[in-house]
C-alpha cells in the first residue's frame, strides 16, 4: 500500500545566494506563510531557515487546542479564519492534521466569570462565532468525569461552550505545511542559524547564515519564543515582548474519558484528551521570564491538584511526560504583526503568547498577501507595533497583566 | 506453581500467600512478588496486548521500561503490574484486550501492518472528508490503553514531605550505597533513594562471588549493614526518583508499605549535592519478534528465579552481549532449567573462567551468533544466525533470553542538565560534563567490575562531600587513584540490530513501532532523532523510553553518515517514572483565605465565594437581587466585612517621595485628620489601583489599596522606586487589620454606641480619618467614606479585635434595624452611586481619563516622576477610546445582563454592569463604549447573548443615578 516512501519536504535543498523572501523560523508561522507565499501568492523562490529542526519550538510543545471565542472584534475574525482553514488545509495539503473537532468548554467558577464569558459569547454570536453560556448541570452532563460539588476551591457556575473549537494535530500540521510549501518550491534549511540581517538605506538586502549569505529583499522575522531577542540582536528593534516558559504535561494513553477541551481560568488549568488517549493539560506561564525551557517541580503538582479538584477520576492516572516551552507575551496578549516598518523589506509575526498554534494558518494566509503585496491586508492591520507607543493597548485580556514588572 | 525454595536470594516469604483475582479466577502469590510474579508464577504468561498491532505481551524486563506488564489494579489503569508489590484481595485486569490477552479478538490487526506504516494516520482517513469524523471515533476508541472511570474515586492516605539534605544519592546499588557511606562517614547529612522495595541494586540476585566466599547478595547486605550504623544516612527504599530540576532539586515518590501512615508519599529534596547511581539497565536486542512472551531480559530471567523463585522457562536458548547472560545462564541450568545454548554478539568474552563453566556445564556456546527470530506463538524454537546472516541455525525452547548488553540509566543526569555524549568505547551516552554540584557513580559510567563499582562510588561520594565543604581533596584523591587501579570500563557490545529487514522487529514495545517504521520515518526526511520520535511515536509511551531510549539514536545514527552529531539521546521529561496525580496533588494546597468574620457570617446566612485569594460573602439575601440588603442599606443601616482591602503603612524620610513617584494626585496635600484618595496608573495611564491615604504623623502615612492589589502592591512601589535609593520602609497590613463598613443614614448612631467620643458630622464630617478608642479598650482607625452612596464609616481594626467590635456594633444596630450586606448589595449601591470598580469598569487598557477620573491627575507634579503621567499627557485628548458612561434603559425595567455588548455595525463596547435599582425605580447601568458614543443622550443598542439579534435600546445619562449633589453621604 505503501511501499515507497518519498522525502515529505524534498531533499535537503543546497542554500541558494539569494531568495525572494527569506523567513526566519521553521516553525507553524514560517511554514505557513512559506505555503501561502508559494502555493497562493506565487512567490515560490523562497526559504525558510530553522535553526535547530522544524517545529523545534512552540510549534511542537503547544497542547494543540484551537478556538474561536477570543474576546475582541479584531481577533475574533482572524481566530475564526484560522478554525475554518484546518479541514481546508488537509485537503489541499493532502496531508491530515486530524482536527478533532470536540468542541471547548471553559469552565466559569463565579457569576463574575459567568459576566465576563458572557462578553466573549455576545461578540462571538454577534460576528457568527457559535459559542453559548452554559450552566453546571449542563457541563456535568457533557463531561461525567467533571466534579460540580460545591465544596471544592473553586465551584463550577457553569462554562462557556464554544462547539466549532477542538484539537488538531500539532505536529502533523508541521509537516503537513513543510510538505506544502516545499511542493511548491520552498527550500526548507534546518540545522542552519541567522547570524545576521543586513540593511542598506533602510532596505533588507541580505541575511547572513552560518551556511552562507542569501541576498534577498525580504524577511519575515517569526522565530517564536526567540524573535524578540534576533529584532533586537540583529536589527536593534525592541519589541514589548516578555519571554516566559510555559509547561504542559500528558497522562499514560486511556481509553476516551474527555470529549471536550475542558479548561479553567481560576484553576490556571486545561485539559483535553489527544486522539491518542493522552491527557495533555497545561496551565499559565511561569511568573518570571526565562529562556531554559525547563520544567519546574511546583508545576507539575500545581496541574496535579487543579486539575483533580476539577476532575477527581484523574488522582487514578499517572503523568508520564512533562515539557516546556516559550510564550513570547505583549503586554496586550496580541500580536505583533507588521512589515515594512521601520525597514523596508522588514516584516514581523511575533508575540503570539501561547496563542501561536491556533492562528497560525489564518496567519500564514495574511502576512503571505502582506509579503507578495506590499499591502497591509486589513485583517492585520490592528497587530501593528505602533500601538503600545501610543498607548492603544487592544482589549484581548480584560484584566491586568502581570508577567512582567514592567506593566 | 512451586517456588524454588533454596535460593538464598529470595525476596517472596513463602510462608505469607496472598489471594488475589484476575480473570474472576482467585490466584495466589506470595508477600513480596509483584502482581506479575505471582501471575507468571499462576501460569499467566500473556499480561497484554499492544496498543497498535494488539500483539501479545509478555514479560520482558521486571523494571518497567514497557507497558508489557500495564494492567487495571482495583480500578486504576495503567499499573505496572512487574513494579507494584501484591497485596492480598486485588483486583487485576488486563488492558487493551477484547476477549482475553490469550484470546483477543483484536489480534488480526498484527497482520495489518502494511497498511500502518510510519505516520500512516496522516497520509489516510482524509479522503474524502466526510469520512473523517466516523474514523477519529475509531481512533480514539483503538487509542489508549487502560479506562478509567468517570465515577472512580481515590482512596488513600497521599502525603509529602520536604526535605532538605547535604548530599542525595539516587540508587541503591552497591556505588549508591559506597557514595551514602562515603559521604556520611564525613559527617554530612545523606539521604538515599532506591526504586525498588529492597537495597542491593544488581548485586542482591546475583550468588556469584563478589571476592571470596563473600557472594554478591551478601556484599550488599554488608554494605547496607554499613549504612544502618550512620544515623545520618536516611534511606527511602520504594521510592523512585522523577524528577531533577535547578540547584539541585530532586523529586521522588516513596510507596508505602503496610507500616507506614501512607500509601504514597511524594518527596521534594533540596540537596547541596545529587549523586546519580542509577545503574544499567540492558538495552534490548533487536530481531524479529523481540518482543514475543517468551523472549526476555538477562535480568527478568535471572531476577525470576533468584529473586522471586520462579523458573522463567523449561529450555531456554540465551542471545546475549554482556557477562551477565553467561551468568544468569549458569544460574539458570543450576537451578534446573536446559540451556540449548548460549549465543553471544561478542567476540571475546570479559570473563574465560565463565565460558569454561558453561563447557562443564556442556552448554553450547556460539560466539559470533544473535538471534535472528523467535518463532511460534507461544514461543517454540530461535532461529539463531551468525552476525553476517551467513549461517543459521534453529533451536527448539520456551525461553528466549535475549539483550545486546547494557545501557545506562541516564534520565536523572539528563534532567539535571548534564551533558551526554557518544562513547565509542562502551557504546554508552555517557557524561561529558557534569553540572556544579552533580555526581555520577557505578555502572552507568560503564564499568563492570564489582570493586570498580563501589571505588566509583567512593569517588562520588567523597566529591559530592567536598562540594559540601567537608571530605579532604586527599582522601578524594586516594579514592581516584584506587579507582583508577581496577579494571576500566569494558567495551560494549556494538551491534545496532540482528541482520533482518526488521518488519517485526519492535523498537517500542509502547508503541508498536518497528525497526522497517524507522527506515520509513527517515526515508521520509525526518532526520532528527526527536522528529522520528515524534513522527514514529517511539518512546511515547508509559515505558518513557526504556526500551527505544537508546537504540533509536543509535538507530538512527546508522542511517545518516553524515550527521554524526546527530547520535544524541531524546531529551528526558519528568516524571521519570510515571506518577499518579493522586501523588503529585498530595494534600490539597489551593487555599483560600478568610477573614476573621468568615464563620458568624455564613452562620448569618452569608453565601461565601472565592474572590481572588479570599472567601467573602457574595450575598445575605434570599436570591441574588439582594431587594432587601439594599434597602436595608439605602433605609437604616449595614456592616459588610471589608477586610480584603489593602492595607499598608509608608513611614520614613522619603515615604512621601514614594508615593508621589506612584500615585497620580499630588500627595503633599494630604492634611492632617483627612483623606486623600487618589489612583494609581501603569507607563500606558492605565488605571491599576485606586484607594485612600491618610497621614498619621511626621513622614507616617497609612494607605488602601483595591482587594485585587493587595498582593502586589509592595512590588509595584519598590519596583518604581529601585534607583532612588530612598529611604522609606512599607509594611503591608493587609492581614493585621480587618475593616468593617458601617453604613446607612443611621451609622452614627450606632457608632455612637460603642464611642465615647463627639463624632457629630461637625466633629467628623465626611472624608475625615480619626483615631478613637473604641469600648474603651479597642484602638480603631475611622475614615468617613461614601462609596455606597449612605453616611459611612470604614472601621479599621487589629484583628484580633475584629469580632469583639463587630459584635458590639451588631447588639449596638439592632434597635437600628442593622444587617449584614455582601458584596452583590455594595456592588449594586456603589453602581447607583457611580462609583466603579477597578477591572469592573476598566479592562487592562483603561485610562484615568477613560473613566472620567482624569481629574486624580495633578498635571503640575513633575511629570517624570509620576508613574503614568507621561501616557495621561499623551492620551488625555485621544480620540476613539473606550469611555466609562451611565446609561438608563429605554422602555424597560430589565436591566441588559452584564458582559452584553455595545453594537452598531460593529462592536462598540460593553456593559460593565447594570442592575434593576429598586431605589431608583428603573434599570441603569454602566458601560464602557467607544468615543464618541459617550455623550450624555446618545442612544446605545445593545446585545445580549442569544438575542438572535434583538437589540435593546438605552440613553447614555450623567452619573451619578443616585444622590448627585452627594448630601447622603455628608449627612
Amino acid at each position: 500500500m505503501f511501499d515507497r516512501h518519498k522525502p515529505l519536504w524534498g531533499k535537503p535543498p543546497a542554500l541558494k545566494q539569494s531568495y525572494d523572501a527569506v523567513i526566519i523560523g521553521g516553525g507553524l508561522h514560517g511554514l505557513a506563510t512559506a505555503y501561502f507565499l508559494a502555493r497562493h501568492q506565487g512567490m515560490q523562490n523562497i526559504a525558510v531557515i530553522e535553526k535547530k529542526y522544524i517545529g523545534f519550538g512552540g510549534a511542537g510543545r503547544n497542547t494543540a487546542i484551537v478556538r474561536a471565542n477570543q474576546r475582541t472584534q479584531q481577533n475574533v475574525p482572524l481566530y475564526k479564519e484560522a478554525l475554518d482553514l484546518w479541514p481546508v488545509l488537509t485537503k489541499e495539503l493532502d496531508y491530515n492534521l486530524m482536527f478533532f473537532n470536540c468542541g471547548n468548554l471553559n469552565l466559569l467558577h463565579s457569576e463574575a466569570a459567568m459576566s465576563a464569558a458572557r462578553m466573549n459569547i455576545a461578540s462571538a454570536q454577534f460576528q457568527g462565532v457559535e459559542s453559548h453560556l452554559i450552566d453546571a448541570k449542563t457541563c456535568k452532563e457533557m463531561m461525567p468525569a467533571l466534579n460540580i460539588a460545591e465544596d471544592i476551591t473553586y465551584p463550577i457556575f457553569g462554562a462557556m461552550f464554544h462547539p466549532p473549537g477542538g484539537i488538531v494535530r500539532h505536529d502533523a500540521v508541521v509537516w503537513g505545511l513543510a510538505k506544502g510549501a516545499a511542493k511548491y518550491g520552498c527550500h526548507i534549511h534546518q540545522h542552519t542559524e541567522v547570524t545576521g540581517i543586513n540593511v542598506e538605506n533602510g532596505k533588507i538586502v541580505s541575511v547572513d547564515t552560518d551556511q552562507g549569505k542569501i541576498n534577498t529583499p525580504r524577511v519575515l522575522l517569526t522565530a517564536g519564543g526567540y524573535s524578540a531577542a534576533l529584532s533586537y540582536h540583529m536589527l536593534g528593534i525592541k519589541l514589548p515582548i516578555s519571554v516566559l516558559n510555559i509547561q504542559a504535561m500528558v497522562t499514560q494513553p486511556l481509553k476516551p474519558l474527555l470529549n471536550h477541551v475542558i479548561s479553567s481560568g481560576a484553576y490556571h488549568a486545561y485539559a483535553n484528551q489527544t486522539l491518542k488517549g493522552e491527557i495533555a493539560t497545561g496551565a499559565h506561564m511561569d511568573a518570571w521570564p526565562n529562556y531554559t525551557t525547563q520544567t519546574t517541580a511546583y508545576y507539575i503538582r500545581h496541574q496535579a491538584q487543579a486539575i483533580t479538584e476539577m476532575l477527581p477520576c484523574l488522582k487514578g492516572v499517572k503523568f508520564m511526560r512533562h515539557w516546556s516551552g516559550l510564550a513570547d507575551m505583549t503586554p496586550d496578549m496580541a500580536p505583533i504583526m507588521d512589515g515594512n516598518h521601520p525597514i523596508e523589506g522588514y516584516y514581523m509575526n511575533c508575540g503570539w503568547g501561547y496563542f501561536g498554534f491556533k492562528s497560525c494558518t489564518a496567519t500564514g494566509k495574511y502576512m503571505a498577501q502582506f509579503m507578495a503585496t506590499d499591502e497591509c491586508p486589513e485583517i492585520l492591520k490592528p497587530f501593528h507595533l505602533g500601538r503600545y507607543a501610543e498607548h492603544r493597548l487592544m482589549g484581548e485580556t480584560a484584566a491586568l497583566v502581570t508577567y512582567s514588572p514592567d506593566n | 506453581m512451586s517456588r524454588l525454595q533454596n535460593q538464598p536470594t529470595l525476596r517472596v516469604d513463602t510462608n505469607k500467600p496472598l489471594s488475589f483475582t484476575y480473570k474472576k479466577k482467585t490466584f495466589s502469590g506470595f508477600k513480596g512478588d509483584t502482581v506479575a510474579s505471582a501471575l507468571f508464577s499462576g501460569g499467566i504468561r500473556i499480561f497484554s496486548r499492544s496498543l497498535k498491532y494488539h500483539r501479545p505481551r509478555g514479560l520482558y524486563s521486571l523494571d518497567g521500561e514497557c507497558s508489557n506488564t500495564g494492567m487495571e489494579v482495583n480500578g486504576i489503569p495503567n499499573v505496572n503490574a512487574e513494579k507494584t508489590l501484591l497485596e492480598k484481595g486485588m483486583q487485576v485486569k488486563a488492558q487493551n484486550v477484547k476477549g482475553s490477552p490469550e484470546l483477543d479478538a483484536m489480534g488480526f490487526m498484527d497482520s495489518l501492518d502494511r497498511a500502518m506504516p510510519a505516520g500512516f494516520y496522516y497520509r489516510t482517513m482524509h479522503k474524502p472528508a466526510r469520512i473523517w469524523p466516523i474514523a477519529l471515533q475509531q481512533v480514539r476508541k483503538a487509542a489508549g490503553l487502560g479506562k478509567i472511570s468517570p465515577d472512580f474515586r481515590m482512596t488513600g492516605e497521599f502525603d509529602e514531605i520536604f526535605p532538605t539534605t547535604d548530599v542525595c544519592v539516587i540508587g541503591g546499588g552497591p556505588s549508591g550505597m559506597t557514595a551514602a557511606i562515603a559521604a556520611a562517614e564525613t559527617g554530612l547529612r545523606v539521604i538515599l533513594l532506591e526504586a525498588r522495595p529492597w537495597l542491593g541494586g544488581f548485586f542482591d540476585y546475583r550468588q556469584s562471588e563478589f571476592s571470596r566466599d563473600l557472594p554478591h547478595y551478601q556484599r550488599a547486605r554488608e554494605l547496607e549493614a554499613r549504612m544502618q550504623t550512620l544515623p545520618n544516612i536516611r534511606v527511602f527504599t520504594h521510592t523512585a526518583m522523577v524528577g531533577a530540576y535547578s540547584n539541585n532539586l530532586v523529586t521522588a515518590f516513596q510507596i508505602g508499605n503496610e507500616k507506614d501512615p501512607f500509601d504514597e508519599r511524594y518527596l521534594e529534596i533540596r540537596a547541596q549535592s545529587m549523586i546519580v547511581a542509577t545503574g544499567c539497565i540492558e538495552r534490548p536486542l533487536l530481531f524479529e519478534n523481540n518482543e514475543r512472551p517468551g523472549v526476555m531480559q538477562i535480568a527478568c530471567a535471572h531476577r525470576l528465579a533468584n529473586t522471586y523463585g520462579i523458573l522463567p522457562g523449561k529450555r531456554a536458548v540465551f542471545s546475549v552481549a554482556h557477562d551477565l547472560g553467561i551468568e544468569a545462564a549458569l544460574d539458570l541450568f543450576d537451578a534446573g532449567i536446559e540451556i540449548a545454548a548460549v549465543a553471544d554478539i561478542r567476540d571475546n568474552p570479559s570473563h574465560a573462567a565463565l565460558v569454561s563453566e558453561l563447557e562443564q556445564r556442556e552448554i553450547p556456546y556460539l560466539k559470533g551468533w544473535v538471534a535472528r527470530e523467535a518463532l511460534g506463538a507461544p514461543l517454540k524454537s530461535v532461529s539463531l544466525t551468525t552476525l553476517q546472516g551467513t549461517f543459521e541455525k534453529k533451536l527448539e525452547c520456551d525461553l528466549l533470553v535475549a539483550s545486546a548488553g547494557m545501557t545506562p540509566v541516564t534520565g536523572p543526569l539528563s534532567m539535571a542538565q548534564a551533558e551526554l555524549a557518544f562513547d565509542q568505547h562502551t557504546g554508552f551516552f555517557l557524561p561529558k560534563s557534569l553540572p556544579v554540584g552533580v555526581y555520577a557513580a557505578g555502572r552507568l559510567l560503564g564499568l563492570n567490575d564489582s570493586r570498580a563499582i563501589e571505588a566509583s562510588g567512593q569517588v562520588a561520594g567523597l566529591s559530592a562531600a567536598l562540594n559540601c565543604g567537608k571530605a579532604s581533596a586527599q582522601a578524594l584523591k586516594d579514592a581516584q587513584e584506587m579507582l583508577a587501579g581496577r579494571p576500566q570500563a569494558e567495551r560494549g557490545c556494538n551491534l545496532v540490530m540482528a541482520p533482518v529487514k526488521g518488519r517485526k522487529a519492535f523498537i517500542c514495545f509502547d508503541e508498536d513501532t518497528t525497526v522497517k517504521n524507522i527506515k520509513q520515518a527517515i526515508d521520509m526526511g525526518f532526520d532528527a532523532t526527536e522528529l522520528i520520535k515524534r513522527f514514529t511515536a517511539a518512546g511515547t509511551g508509559p515505558g518513557q523510553s526504556g526500551i527505544p531510549g537508546h537504540n533509536l539514536p543509535l538507530l538512527v545514527a546508522q542511517h545518516h553518515t553524515d550527521h554524526g552529531a546527530l547520535t544524541r539521546p531524546t531529551t528526558m521529561r519528568a516524571p521519570l517514572v510515571p506518577t499518579l496525580m493522586a501523588t503529585y496533588a498530595g494534600t490539597n494546597h489551593l487555599m483560600s483565605k478568610r477573614t476573621p468574620m468568615h464563620e458568624r457570617q455564613k452562620q448569618d446566612g452569608g453565601v461565601m465565594r472565592k474572590i481572588g485569594v479570599w472567601n467573602r460573602a457574595r450575598y445575605f439575601s434570599d436570591d441574588f437581587s439582594c431587594r432587601r440588603e439594599i434597602e436595608n442599606i439605602r433605609n437604616n443601616v449595614g456592616m459588610l466585612d471589608a477586610t480584603t482591602l489593602g492595607k499598608f503603612r509608608i513611614f520614613g524620610p522619603d515615604a512621601l517621595k514614594a508615593l508621589q513617584r506612584v500615585y497620580v494626585g499630588d500627595m503633599a496635600k494630604i492634611s492632617p485628620g483627612k483623606i486623600k484618595y487618589s489612583a494609581m496608573c501603569n507607563e500606558d495611564g492605565c488605571i491599576i489601583d485606586d484607594g485612600v491615604v491618610v497621614q498619621r504623623g511626621e513622614n507616617d502615612y497609612y494607605f488602601t489599596t483595591s482587594t485585587a492589589r493587595a498582593g502586589i502592591t509592595v512590588e509595584w512601589i519598590r519596583y518604581h522606586t529601585r534607583y532612588d535609593g530612598w529611604d522609606f520602609n512599607l509594611v503591608n497590613l493587609t492581614d493585621a487589620f480587618g475593616v468593617i463598613n458601617l453604613a446607612g443614614p443611621k451609622a452614627r448612631e450606632v457608632l455612637s454606641e460603642v464611642i465615647d467620643a463627639d463624632i457629630s458630622n461637625a466633629a467628623f464630617p465626611f472624608a475625615a480619618y480619626q483615631e478613637f478608642t473604641a469600648l474603651d479598650t479597642i484602638p480603631v482607625r475611622i475614615m468617613r467614606l461614601g462609596f455606597v452612596g449612605e453616611l459611612s464609616y470604614e472601621l479599621h481594626v487589629p484583628g484580633s479585635w475584629m469580632e469583639t467590635l463587630w459584635d458590639a456594633l451588631s447588639e449596638a444596630g439592632k434597635p437600628f434595624g442593622i444587617a449584614n450586606f455582601g458584596l452583590e448589595t455594595q456592588n449594586v449601591l456603589r453602581m447607583e452611586k457611580g462609583h466603579l470598580i477597578i477591572g469592573s469598569e476598566s479592562e487592562q487598557r483603561t485610562t484615568l481619563h477613560d473613566v472620567g477620573l482624569g481629574g486624580l491627575w495633578d498635571r503640575n507634579k513633575p511629570a517624570v516622576d509620576t508613574v503614568g503621567a507621561v501616557a495621561l499627557q499623551q492620551t488625555e485628548n485621544q480620540e476613539k477610546r473606550l469611555k466609562l458612561v451611565g446609561f438608563k434603559m429605554k422602555n424597560t425595567r430589565t436591566p441588559p445582563k452584564d458582559g452584553s455588548i455595545v453594537v452598531d455595525d460593529r462592536i462598540r463596547g460593553h456593559v460593565c454592569i447594570a442592575r434593576y435599582s429598586h431605589t431608583l425605580q428603573e434599570a441603569v447601568g454602566m458601560a464602557l463604549v467607544e468615543d464618541p458614543l459617550h455623550a450624555v443622550g446618545t442612544e446605545i443598542s445593545i446585545y445580549e447573548d442569544e438575542c438572535q439579534g434583538q437589540l435593546v435600546s438605552a440613553t447614555v445619562v450623567p452619573m451619578p443615578f443616585y444622590d448627585p449633589k452627594g448630601e447622603r453621604l455628608r449627612s
